[in-house]
């Protein structure tokens, strides 16, 4: 007998989802439109603020929009679908889901997956490339640099993916988790550093911050890219955001199972 | 004229009773709603708190600016609310039925339904910018003062109105205009919460001509307020923001009743 490879299941799924998204353009450049009309709206505020100055607490003007740039960038490639769970609660498919012979979880990350190489393709990089040409961006800091931006983005999708994970698992009890999820990402757009840049929080904030896994997502790779970082220091927020990831993912693991004994199906 | 109110009295209750069903989740989906409005807020706050000014706007000012885009559309959705989600009353092709019923289509869609969460949780937002900005900025109230701004407030009301009901029109033409909604009225929005006076001409064009949000709020915000930037903008237009409303929902119910000819179902 042939011996099949174990991943190939998720390898289908990740490219299925690769294609599906392929199929709406209209919706892509529109989305694409959104996301610089909102990098644009940041710069336009951040310029007024600045005024004469040309830099505040050592933040030039480029720096913030990189700042801008990269997180909604990032954020447009990571997005989690935060209907996955819920929605297969919703309409009872979730039974015959758990009756497949492979990884439901395995089968959530490689959905992600495939999103998110359809989104760094087509929108991180036209997103990177028209702020480029038109209000300008920092280089990464040096090739090291880029390469270790590389990975700790890669970390950044992890926990948010993790974050995601976890809440969607509060569907198995509450069902209808719409707020619960807007107020998750509440949380995530203030204190990511995607709406407000994390260098302009008052020292009080800063304290909560570092309690939360938060500026893990976008602001350690950012800070990364711009080399203002040692590598010791990268190394530390590096292994920051693994434990992150290990323990958010933990928790989630920790309700998946106790729900899966809980799940109600409704009809079917 | 008492059965019409009747009538009003009935939807209101049915639809009441329908939000109000599931008690914990209207209560978590006012709050979650409540919260993902503040974002701007909570983002301008911890802005302000480092640059203390934006183009000689303090806190409380823009808070005030911010507090008619919210109260307006707190009001602005109770009646609004089955424009907004038109599209897919007329894909469905449950618009028919409002076409058998012995009363106006308009004046169904318009008291079928409301979207209390939104107006709840925009409209507390409102109330509460409102309360702290407005003895803070400067203001001395007066019965006249006090009549203008809520004239202003039902022309903004008007204005937004006005939008959604010529947007629900197109859907007789073009059956989905969902992301031309996002473009023109959700995405404009952001730009709305600050004073237009810092954004590029082409978007305070867009803001004063294309889709008028800068006299839901920033007109009328000048007109009490008074700060030096509006020099840059006819001094007229502090003074006409409900006349602009009255006569843009003029035009827009005519090309309503207009529309209204070419409507075909889509069942069958």
């Amino acid at each position: 007998m042939k011996k099949r490879n174990p991943l190939s299941p998720y390898f289908a799924y990740a490219k299925k989802c690769f294609l599906n998204r392929s199929a709406y353009r209209f919706d892509h450049l529109m989305n694409i439109l959104s996301t610089c009309l909102q990098i644009f709206i940041f710069w336009e505020i951040y310029r007024a603020l600045y005024g004469n100055k040309t830099q505040v607490d050592g933040i030039t003007i480029t720096m913030l929009t990189t700042n801008f740039v990269l997180s909604a960038g990032l954020g447009a490639v990571f997005c989690p679908d935060d209907y996955f769970l819920p929605g297969k609660i919703w309409d009872g498919s979730i039974s015959t889901e758990l009756l497949r012979p492979i990884s439901f979880k395995g089968r959530m990350i490689a959905e992600n997956a495939g999103n998110a190489l359809f989104n760094l393709i087509f929108r991180f990089a036209p997103i990177c490339i028209i702020a480029a040409v038109f209000i300008g961006l920092c280089p990464p800091a040096g090739l090291l640099h880029a390469l270790c931006f590389l990975v700790s983005a890669f970390l950044g999708w992890g926990v948010l993916w993790a974050i995601s994970f976890a809440v969607q698992m509060t569907a198995f009890w509450l069902i209808n988790i719409w707020s619960i999820l807007t107020i998750k990402n509440v949380f995530v757009r203030v204190l990511s550093g995607s709406m407000i840049p994390l260098w302009f929080m008052p020292d009080w904030m800063h304290k909560i911050i570092a309690f939360t896994p938060f500026s893990s997502i976008y602001f350690t790779p950012v800070q990364i890219y711009l080399g203002q970082l040692s590598f010791e220091e990268i190394a530390l927020r590096c292994t920051i955001q693994l434990v992150w990831i290990i323990f958010i993912y933990a928790i989630g693991d920790i309700l998946w199972k106790k729900g899966q004994k809980k799940l109600v199906v409704q009809g079917g | 004229m008492k059965d019409i109110a009747n009538l009003v009295g009935m939807y209101m209750k049915t639809t009441a009773k329908s939000w109000f069903q599931y008690r914990v989740d209207t209560v978590l989906k006012s709050l979650a709603v409540f919260l993902r409005e503040s974002t701007e807020i909570i983002v301008i706050y911890f802005t302000l708190l480092k640059f203390k000014e934006l183009n000689g706007w303090d806190i409380y000012e823009m808070l005030f600016l911010y507090s008619l885009i919210f109260l307006t559309y707190g009001i602005m959705i109770i009646f609004f609310t089955g424009l907004r989600d038109f599209g897919s009353t007329v894909r469905s092709g449950s618009f028919d039925r409002f076409l058998l019923r012995p009363r106006g289509e308009l004046f169904q869609i318009i008291f079928v339904n409301s979207d209390w969460f939104a107006a709840v949780g925009h409209g507390s937002l409102g109330v509460v910018l409102f309360l702290v900005s407005a003895g803070r900025v400067g203001i001395s109230w007066t019965p006249a003062l006090a009549l203008y701004y809520i004239f202003s407030i039902a022309g903004g009301v008007l204005i937004q109105g006005a939008v959604f009901l010529f947007l629900a029109s197109l859907n007789f033409f073009l059956l989905e205009t969902g992301s031309l909604k996002e473009l023109l009225y959700y995405n404009m929005r952001r730009f709305a919460g600050y004073p237009i006076s810092i954004f590029h001409r082409f978007i305070q064009f867009l803001m004063i001509y294309v889709m008028p949000f800068a006299f839901v709020n920033y007109f009328p915000a000048q007109y009490f307020l008074r700060k030096s930037d509006i020099n840059a903008f006819p001094e007229i237009f502090m003074h006409i923001t409900p006349a602009v409303g009255a006569v843009m929902y003029l035009f827009a119910y005519l090309f309503w009743r207009y529309s209204l000819r070419f409507y075909k179902s889509s069942g069958n």
